[in-house]
């Protein structure tokens, strides 16, 4: 029965009420667990304890107390077990089970010193090894302090250092803890585990007192002996302290000690108070709150990131691309948020070991499954729900993890009264599965799967559905301390349908497929401690079925048709080294040498030189056999970043970098489409390329409790795509004669002050950019603007964001967002005509005008479910109004023509205070 | 397949957008008065030539501020067409903007013309040479009951018809309709005032001297109806909608007749429209919305490219075809859809004024001319029952001339 208190992500705290308040206790038990001995005790008394079940054993015990103090008590239940309690303020006593490492105990366990013996040994075997002596007194209290020793006293040791590394891990769920602080006590040195927890630090010779720091885990204190290079894990209870809402705190100071310009990272976990709207949690939503990300408007899918079209973004999921990861044409991310657990988002130097978009990378990855324990968590939305359940496969080995997210739109839609909507569709649903296997000491596994589909129908006769797949292999390999290995085998898919099932002949189903194979071998390598090397290679099949269309019965007229398959392979080497000149000066010097061939069997269209490309310029079209390369595109991409430390929180960081494109969305409409295709480079389209040169300061103040940075950056890019008026794009064979390629040219400042810790965090960031296109050419049909430069879809220069949480007590927290923006650009009417008995309007230069200026504020109340005892699953509810202000923030200005007269109109998704409430739970 | 054809199948899809996100989502779609930021005149030019030998005719219209109402029509201007044999057809105006050639004339095949306009301010504009499209057929025009996209019912006018063009064929659709109308409370004589003052007032009944039962009205149409044949197997339109009619729609109720004219275009042409088309139904694609631009046409100013000129010179070979049908033949027993104007309101205007000296209200309304005479009530007081004007008198939505063609 005591079974089901599980512990999860954290410790989950049994709560037992008390009515008494007399400090000394008088308590009979027979033949009593621990437990239920604990939860006498609870109701005897005024204490709360705080504890999991299990640790507490099967083990019975009698006894008989008079009027005795509660430590003699808990001396007495607990003098032989594991188990250390700590009697906190407010009567509040927990129970911790003690850290075994090595099968030692603690020092001190026993009252004193017995065992110091068979821990500490002090060995001293000839006169010129320093001999380490040990000081055995004070160490009081019951936080007890564990001494381990590593390696053997050599006589040859001296004043050298040694390292030591080793993993850290939470021994609630076995997973890796990453970013948590090591540190030497009265020293400067210090580690900071990396994303697999993985730690390495240098010590002297001798005696040194470890320091383990991280939110959301206990502090610890280990005496470390170091004879000898050697291991040691740390085995770290997760704090009691996380069960209160505060925002995570990432790594320190990894914003001024890192040598990457332009990176941020998002942890799941810190975007659940953050009030969204529709009470969808969502990291890609909160990543647009930072510098530098914005959207083209409120529910526009993709990114635009420092001045980059949407298509520029490199999403990857577990190290595989995912190429449309919203729903709904972009209200809802794609992505199950409890699957989630952070993203990186690079936006300035993006490492060498990344490459095949031009602004960005979102490298995004997912929780591993809890190895110890099965677990869930769930959400019950107004519009969705979502479900993430875990479970061990190999006990502390291996595990699963799997998630489910759907709408229940579809099932709103039908129970309406209106005909035509209840005859509508309008559905997504995601799906997430992880596998992971830590096979031994050196190796692990992991296997990712993903699924997402939308289907809609608004009208009887249509039917629209689209959806990636993906799923990737990730093999980790240790080969020494200093050597670690990583290959990747990865497949990402997207595709959309249309079928039109009409009144006419015409019926027909339409599609497009991308897919795309990868396979990456990357190492990082130790070289010495000024040195440290990351290289690889990778190389990725695309296969493109640009549009085949089909008749859907036999009465259609409707012609098949299918653009023939695109084949592209696209290579890379890669190396970058992070060259500490000094404690002061870091460098990452990274390059990438990429190249791309348009892979046959192909018909390539010829067109004259010089000319604008259509019918009367085609000079012939030339057949490519199966395997054939038709065309190859190579480049260095060069990825340099420096940081120079002028204090210890405050750092100077320049960068550099180059990169290069083969993939381009083919898309005429202002913002981005579920029937956006893909198209690779070719003969006549050439590859993309972004140079961006930025420049940044970073400063932390009180202790990393705010982190401040400015970073400016320009940058230019080349042969980016644009397309002739009114183009045609999908199911064109002739695709290039639509298209133009022209450069883009994008500056900005980006400001950001987050607050790390207290009752009151979140961020305030505030962003001025530019973004500009230029379209020129000597022939009229390829002119955008006259060939001069003007403002890009997305040119938005004024970004105001503000995320800030208030915690109000242990149980409620009040959260608000604000977001202003400068309008985005729209092409405007420059006048009316009359024309064929209507009247029409004409437009003529691109994005001469703005939409006015967006802005929202939305505020979110998160309350925490009580803590009673016999609860099965710890709940967590979040009330939020989206837009609270009610500003009807237009998206989009358009004109049609209804009945020959011209109607101007306003779009808005989300015009008025939107209020929504979830439940969250997990057990 | 042009995206623009996907869209225009999914026109339906993307106008019912905002009413499927306003359920989720309280979007919200307005309409707004716009005003022109930066003006720029630019003449716009509707040229087709046709295969008829008739006076052929060219608009010329200016760009007029948003906030303004057009039509702008170009006074003035010299227009003539020249084909490859020096033949020149000049145009003289009829009515402002609207030119018409001097002469009947027929563009004939194999031949190329020329537009050239000369405005009054002294600029000039030259047209692309275009021949004359082979010309197509109509196999058949036919009304059907069907419901649309919107599960509306109502009858669709449907065409089948065939090109003569190598490879895909593109026809433009116009059309005029004409339908009867009856006026449902019309009796046989009118409230006339004989006299309005001194008070009480005198009104009589006359028979009315006019037809005022029966009445038809034409409309022409004023949308673009594209189709062609780019993603069939065939060289022709099956089953193409020209026009849909819902059963609500008044203009159905007796008897309809449809006059359709398809021009067959030469792509150029067919993509000019569908251009426009779609910059003005784009629209309610709500989230994504097509990229508007310049509308580049095949006329083009003779002194620079920064004097904008908009519209297309084409030479079409046109057809066409009428037919009619009773609201009986799809529609057999049931009601009728509701009249253009609400006839169950009754109104029974005092006689007297309500004060010394003022109008009667009675008469007020007889002169108003917007409400019609139906029956007496035997009430000295309101001794008339009257009712809006087009319920007593079809006039008010129509002519009372049987047209030339109507057959019965």
């Amino acid at each position: 029965m005591k079974k089901i208190f599980w512990i999860s992500f954290f410790l989950l705290p049994i709560l037992i009420t008390a009515q008494d308040r007399t400090p000394r206790i008088s308590i009979t038990f027979q033949d009593k667990t621990l437990t239920e001995v604990v939860e006498q005790l609870g109701e005897l008394t005024d204490y709360q304890f705080f504890y999991v079940p299990q640790w507490l054993g099967t083990k019975v015990t009698s006894g008989n107390f008079e009027d005795v103090e509660l430590s003699e008590l808990l001396d007495f239940l607990f003098g032989e077990t594991n188990i250390q309690y700590h009697v906190g303020p407010d009567n509040k006593v927990y129970l911790i089970r003690n850290q075994t490492i090595y099968d030692e105990l603690p020092t001190g366990f026993f009252g004193r010193s017995p065992l110091l013996g068979d821990t500490i040994p002090v060995i001293s075997e000839s006169e010129d090894s320093n001999p380490i002596f040990l000081s055995l007194d004070k160490e009081d209290g019951p936080s007890e302090i564990k001494t381990i020793r590593i390696g053997k006293a050599s006589s040859r040791a001296g004043n050298k250092k040694y390292t030591l590394t080793g993993f850290a891990k939470s021994n609630s769920t076995g997973e890796p803890i990453p970013n948590l602080a090591v540190v030497v006590k009265g020293g400067e040195d210090g580690a900071v585990t990396n994303i697999q927890g993985y730690y390495e630090i240098e010590l002297p010779y001798g005696k040194n007192t470890l320091i383990t720091k991280s939110l959301g885990f206990g502090d610890t204190e280990t005496n470390v002996i170091m004879f000898n290079n050697g291991q040691y894990d740390f085995v770290l209870n997760e704090s009691l302290e996380q069960l209160e809402e505060v925002i995570v705190e990432g790594s320190a100071r990894t914003n001024v000690e890192d040598a990457t310009t332009g990176s941020n990272q998002i942890l799941s976990e810190e975007t659940k108070n953050i009030p969204l709207v529709l009470g969808e949690r969502d990291v890609l939503k909160v990543a647009t709150t930072l510098p530098g990300i914005t959207t083209a408007g409120e529910g526009a899918a993709g990114f635009n990131v420092r001045g980059g079209n949407t298509d520029q973004n490199l999403i990857l999921l577990d190290g595989a691309v995912i190429y449309n990861p919203s729903h709904f044409f972009g209200i809802f991310q794609a992505l199950n948020p409890f699957a989630v657990k952070d993203a990186t988002i690079y936006k300035g130097n993006i490492p060498a070991r990344f490459g095949g978009r031009l602004s960005s990378v979102f490298d995004i990855s997912t929780k591993d499954g809890n190895t110890s324990n099965f677990s869930a968590e769930a959400s019950i939305g107004p519009v969705t729900s979502n479900v993430v359940l875990e479970t061990p496969i190999v006990k502390d080995k291996a595990s699963l993890l799997i998630g489910g997210r759907g709408t229940y739109s579809d099932w709103i839609l039908r129970s309406l009264d209106d005909e035509a909507l209840n005859n509508s569709e309008a559905s997504f649903y995601d799906l997430i599965a992880k596998y992971t296997h830590k096979l031994d000491e050196n190796n692990s596994l992991s296997a990712t799967a993903y699924y997402s589909k939308d289907n809609f129908s608004i009208t009887s006769d249509s039917l629209f559905g689209f959806g990636n797949r993906m799923a990737s292999l990730q093999w980790d390999r240790k080969f020494s301390e200093k050597t670690k290995g990583q290959l990747v085998l990865s497949n990402s898919q997207y595709d959309f349908d249309i079928e039109f099932d009409g009144n006419s002949n015409q019926d027909f189903e339409l599609g497009y497929t991308i897919n795309e194979t990868e396979v990456k071998l990357n190492f990082v390598h130790i070289l010495n401690d000024k040195h440290t090397l990351d290289f690889g290679v990778s190389s990725k099949l695309y296969l493109v079925d640009p549009g085949d269309r089909s008749p859907l019965n036999p009465e259609s007229t409707i012609e098949s048709l299918e653009i023939p398959r695109e084949k592209g392979l696209e290579s890379a080497v890669f190396i970058s080294d992070n060259f500490k000149l000094s404690d002061k000066f870091l460098i990452d010097a990274g390059v990438r040498v990429s190249v791309f061939s348009a892979l046959g069997p192909s018909t390539q269209r010829i067109y004259e030189e010089n000319q604008p490309r259509n019918e009367t310029t085609l000079v012939e079209e030339r057949e490519f056999g199966s395997g054939d390369f038709i065309t190859t595109y190579a480049g260095p991409e060069f990825r340099l970043s420096a940081r120079y430390l002028l204090a210890p929180d405050l750092s100077v960081k320049a960068s550099f970098n180059n990169t290069f494109q083969y993939i381009h969305t083919l898309s005429n409409t202002t913002t981005v489409s579920p029937i956006d295709t893909w198209k690779l480079s070719d003969t006549n389209i050439e590859p993309a390329r972004a140079f961006q040169y930025s420049l940044g300061v970073y400063k932390n103040l009180q202790e990393d409790m705010y982190e401040l940075s400015l970073e400016g950056y320009y940058k230019t890019s080349s042969n980016v795509l644009d397309f002739k008026v009114g183009a045609d794009l999908l199911l064109n064979e002739e695709i290039e004669q639509e298209i133009l390629q022209g450069e883009g040219k994008a500056y900005g400042v980006e400001l950001l002050m987050r607050k790390n810790r207290g009752k009151l965090n979140g961020w305030l960031g505030y962003t001025y950019s530019r973004s500009f296109l230029k379209f020129d050419s000597e022939f009229r049909e390829e002119r955008i603007n006259d060939g001069d430069f003007f403002p890009s879809n997305f040119d938005r220069p004024h970004d105001v964001s503000l995320v800030a949480n208030y915690k109000l007590t242990k149980r409620f927290s009040l959260s608000t967002n604000f977001v202003y923006q400068t309008g985005r650009p729209i092409t405007f009417p420059v006048g009316s005509f009359n024309f064929n008995n209507s009247e029409f309007v004409l437009f003529s230069n691109r994005n001469e005008f703005r939409i006015p200026d967006y802005y929202r504020l939305d505020i979110g109340l998160n309350i925490e479910g009580n803590h009673k005892i016999k609860k099965f699953a710890h709940s967590f509810w979040t009330i939020s109004v989206y837009n609270v202000l009610g500003r009807n923030n237009p998206y989009s200005v358009f004109f049609l023509t209804d009945n020959g007269e011209v109607k101007a109109l306003q779009s808005s998704i989300f015009a008025i205070p939107i209020p929504s409430i979830t439940y969250n739970f997990k057990f | 397949m042009r995206i623009g054809v996907i869209l225009r199948y999914f026109d339906s899809i993307f106008s019912m957008g905002p009413i499927l996100l306003s359920l989720f989502f309280v979007s919200c779609v307005e309409t707004f008065e716009p005003e022109t930021e930066v003006f720029e005149s630019v003449l716009i030019v509707e040229a087709a030539i046709t295969n008829e030998d008739k006076r052929q005719q060219v608009l010329l219209n200016r760009t007029f501020r948003l906030e303004e109402e057009g039509p702008n029509p170009e006074s003035s201007a010299t227009v003539r067409v020249v084909d490859d044999q020096q033949n020149e057809f000049v145009f003289e105006e009829v009515e402002p903007g609207r030119y018409l050639s001097v002469q009947t004339f027929s563009a004939v095949p194999n031949r190329q013309y020329q537009l050239s306009i000369a405005t009054s301010d002294g600029r000039t504009y030259g047209s692309d040479s275009v021949s004359l499209t082979p010309e197509s057929q109509i196999l058949d025009l036919y009304a059907s009951r069907e419901e649309n996209s919107n599960g509306q019912d109502g009858i669709a006018i449907l065409i089948d018809s065939q090109g003569n063009q190598s490879g895909t064929q593109s026809f433009r659709f116009e059309y005029e309709e004409t339908y009867k109308i009856i006026a449902p409370r019309w009796v046989a004589v009118d409230a006339v005032v004989i006299r309005e003052r001194p008070s009480p007032a005198i009104i009589i009944l006359e028979p009315k001297t006019e037809e005022q039962q029966v009445c038809y009205n034409t409309e022409l149409s004023n949308t673009i109806i594209l189709g062609d044949t780019e993603n069939t197997n065939q060289n022709g339109l099956t089953r193409f909608p020209v026009r849909f009619i819902s059963r609500d729609n008044f203009i159905i109720s007796h008897r309809y007749s449809i006059l359709v004219r398809q021009f067959a275009q030469t792509r150029e042409a067919f993509a000019f429209y569908e251009t426009l088309n779609e910059f003005s139904s784009q629209t309610e694609s709500l989230f994504s919305q097509v990229q508007p631009g310049f509308l580049n046409g095949n006329i083009f100013s003779q002194e620079g490219e920064s004097d904008n000129v908009v519209g297309f010179f084409e030479a079409s070979s046109v057809t066409s075809r009428r037919i009619f049908f009773d609201y009986e033949d799809f529609f057999p027993g049931e009601p009728l859809p509701p009249y253009a104007s609400d006839c169950s309101l009754e109104f029974t205007p005092d006689l007297l004024p309500s004060s010394p000296g003022g109008a009667s209200p009675l008469v007020q309304a007889i002169n108003s001319l917007r409400q019609k005479y139906v029956e007496a009530t035997g009430d000295d007081n309101r001794p008339f029952v009257l009712v809006n004007r087009p319920c007593g008198d079809c006039t008010a939505l129509g002519s009372n001339v049987i047209p030339e063609f109507w057959e019965e």
